[in-house]
């Protein structure tokens, strides 16, 4: 049994024009140590994941179906307190953006100070402090910053911040929701090597949510494709980027310019994603796949295995 | 290297424009800015958005302006199409200088240079219709009479791939997508036939399938109209699939300058190599090189307003030399351009070779 199990989730939102099915019969699992990157373009549901897992989902969503295991225990069953225990502890979770909602007003290491009491309250501030200077070593910022302002920090060292923050209770899972983003190329390469470094030090499951493939690619080693709400294809990154047997899979890596390799021309995937709202049939890249099979209209695909750890949600495969 | 590399064959086989007159010419642009200092206090310091920029645009061509935030890409294209002045430099288009511009050839020349910007959200007025957003250009420059006016944004929408072009027309901005918005703003700049078209990071708040679509729209737009387009970009792979070619460029300081393809297979200065390096390969990309020119952690060198702009972070810089001497722009043996001391039989350790990270592709 994985470390953490997400077996068949739904996820929908209430909407003023009905329920809106942002994530649709979802399965994957990561092993501590491991990392699964979430790519998919925006709105296909990669941060209702990601807050599923945390349980913080807004008021207007909730899981419809499916559940979440974690070290055996299925967080469905817990109530709001055991939760709350178990969020930051277990699994921490870098938000999308979190770099700009660093609080402005309040020194950063105080701010992780904070959060570490906040959930060990038994722990001196004393203690804490020294917690701190700790982290800011690991994340690679200078000790002597911790008293300073986030717009005192550049770019990459309030992101460092907020992973210093989502490694101060020791998760056993961390899911970082586009963390690099907002940063230029060299400092985000330094970013994500250094954050490999510290998953494999500290045997953390990563879930790497992204919309860009190519820095999944370096980082993972498993990748799970997302698509309106679905995965539609999942496996090892060798397996998904070598073999990619899904058409939206294969329209993706078709539409990023590569730096390396030959020329090639883009084929950018005409149309555009699907309504969530509602009712659907079917597979829901349909309407823009190029070989779309007889069958899919009509039936959501199955699930196939096509390698030893490689699924594809396709009725043409 | 050369044994290692893979044969590189360039499927995309575009012909690249005619060497003839440049469309615009930037000669010594420099500009500055005054911060404003943040909220906490701290003075508002000088800030250097560009130094001596020297660049020229030719006909037809797909030029790419490359490098981090801060390095000043907007101001450079802001400055392009007179949104902004330059404090010193000369702006020609078409062989005259901009500033001397009044009246009537001021006019001519806002007409033709278009900018499109970043945020598709922000660049179109939420009260017009798709219509008269892409009219108004039209009527500001009264370049058609009113009767052809409905005729011609519809074949403007048409070539940006928005068709059918009547559904488009009437609808409003919210009820589009970004990708769509951004096309629109691409049809708005178009359709007064723009020789210049300078295309602020068109596509960096898009998703890939979005910016693959506005890529091949920016390329039949050139095919079609011949318009030279400057893209800004922080992506080098975006700028080597679209440029003919390519400049870097550091904090206000042009870097490198030359074919897109020379540019990122065989790039000279140390900053450009630390960009590739830095840029995450993926799919079929063979064996990488790694130059390993960006030094880490950075020098606390305090030097830096004489010797070169990129000293503190540069793996290759000669201690003295670097810190006290700027390098000069200079133009290479094949002919690209570089601002390095040592572009040239440097002390170079030359580059290791890192196999692709998805072996088996
Ligand atoms: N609070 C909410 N209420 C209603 N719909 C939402 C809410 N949050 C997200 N959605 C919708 O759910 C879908 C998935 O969103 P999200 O998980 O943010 O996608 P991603 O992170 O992949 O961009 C989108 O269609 C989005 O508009
Ligand atoms: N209006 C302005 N006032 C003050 N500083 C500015 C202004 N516009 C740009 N700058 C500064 O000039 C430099 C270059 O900015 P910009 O041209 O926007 O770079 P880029 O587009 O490459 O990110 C940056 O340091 C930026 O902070
Ligand atoms: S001039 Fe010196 S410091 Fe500047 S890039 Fe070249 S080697 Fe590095
Ligand atoms: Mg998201
Ligand atoms: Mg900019």
């Amino acid at each position: 049994m994985a470390l953490l199990e997400v077996n068949h989730l739904s996820i929908g939102y209430q909407t003023a024009k009905g329920l809106l099915r942002a994530v649709d019969d979802v399965s994957f699992a990561v092993d501590a140590g491991q990392s699964l990157g979430l790519v998919g373009e925006s709105g296909c549901g990669k941060t209702t994941i990601g807050m599923a897992l945390m349980g913080l989902l807004p008021p207007n969503g909730s899981i419809v179906g499916g559940n979440v295991v974690l070290d055996g225990q299925d967080l469905s069953g817990l109530d709001e307190a055991d939760l709350r225990q178990r969020r930051w502890r277990d699994i921490a979770m870098i938000f999308q953006a979190a770099m700009n909602a660093l609080n402005p007003v309040q020194r950063v290491g105080e701010q992780i100070v904070e959060a570490i009491l906040t959930h060990k309250p038994e722990l001196e501030r004393e203690e804490a402090l020294h917690q701190v200077e700790g982290l800011y070593q690991l994340v690679g910022l200078p000790v002597g910053r911790m008293h300073d302002f986030p717009h005192q920090y550049s770019g990459g060292m309030k992101q460092r911040a907020v992973i210093a923050m989502a490694l101060a209770l020791n998760p056993k899972v961390i899911i970082a929701d586009e963390p690099t983003t907002a940063l230029d190329v060299i400092v985000q390469d330094q970013i994500l090597k250094e954050t490999k470094e510290l998953q494999k030090e500290f045997n953390i499951a990563i879930i790497f949510i992204s919309h860009d493939i190519s820095i999944v690619s370096e980082v993972c080693e498993m990748i799970g494709v997302m698509y309106a709400g679905q995965m539609v294809e999942r496996g090892t990154t060798r397996e998904v980027l070598g073999q990619p047997r899904h058409p939206y899979t294969q329209a993706l890596l078709n539409s990023f310019p590569a730096l390396g390799g030959p020329r090639r021309p883009l084929r950018p995937i005409p149309g555009e994603p699907p309504l969530l709202i509602g009712r659907r049939f079917g597979c829901r890249f349909c309407d823009r796949c190029p070989v779309p099979a007889s069958s899919c209209k009509l039936e959501p695909p199955e699930l196939v295995q096509v390698g030893e750890t490689h699924f594809v949600r396709c009725d043409n495969v | 290297m050369s044994e290692q590399t893979p044969p590189q064959t360039d499927q995309l086989q575009r012909t690249p424009p005619p060497l003839t007159a440049p469309v615009m010419e930037l000669v010594g642009i420099s500009k500055h800015y005054q911060s404003r200092g943040s909220i906490f206090g701290g003075a508002g310091e000088r800030v250097t958005a560009l130094n001596q920029v020297s660049l020229d645009f030719r006909r037809g061509e797909i030029f790419g302006l490359v490098g981090e935030s801060g390095s000043g890409k907007t101001t450079c294209g802001r400055l392009m199409v007179g949104l902004e002045r330059a404090d010193a430099g000369q702006l020609v288009l078409e062989g005259r200088e901009i500033t001397a511009l009044r009246g009537k050839d001021l006019k001519d020349f806002r007409r033709k240079v278009q900018i499109i910007f970043q945020d598709p959200y922000q660049s179109l007025n939420p009260q017009l219709s798709i219509l008269d957003s892409v009219a108004e250009p039209l009527i500001t420059s009264q370049a058609c009479p009113a009767s052809e006016r409905e005729g011609r944004v519809l074949a403007t929408l048409k070539a940006v791939g928005l068709s059918p072009a009547e559904d488009f027309a009437y609808r409003f901005p919210h009820q589009l997508s970004g990708g769509q918005r951004q096309r629109v703003a691409i049809a708005r700049a178009m359709i007064i036939e723009p020789r210049l078209l300078v295309a602020d990071e068109p596509t960096s708040m898009l998703d890939a399938s979005y910016s693959a679509q506005i890529f091949d729209i920016l390329l039949q737009v050139r095919e079609k109209f011949g318009t030279t387009i400057a893209l800004i970009t922080h992506s080098l792979a975006a700028a080597r699939y679209l440029c003919d070619r390519i400049a870097v460029i550091y904090r206000g300081h042009l870097m490198e300058l030359g074919q897109a393809e020379q540019v990122i297979n065989r790039p000279r200065h140390p900053y450009t190599q630390a960009l590739i390096d830095a840029t995450p390969k993926f799919g079929d990309c063979g064996d990488v090189p790694r130059y390993n020119a960006l030094l880490q952690p950075e020098r606390q060198a305090t030097t830096e307003e004489a010797g070169c702009v990129f000293f503190r972070r540069c793996a290759r810089a000669h201690l003295t030399r670097c810190s006290r001497q700027a390098p000069t722009w200079r133009r290479l043996e094949d002919g690209d351009m570089v601002a390095c001391h040592y572009a040239d039989g440097a002390p170079d350790p030359g580059p290791e070779i890192e196999s692709c990270p998805v072996p088996g592709l």
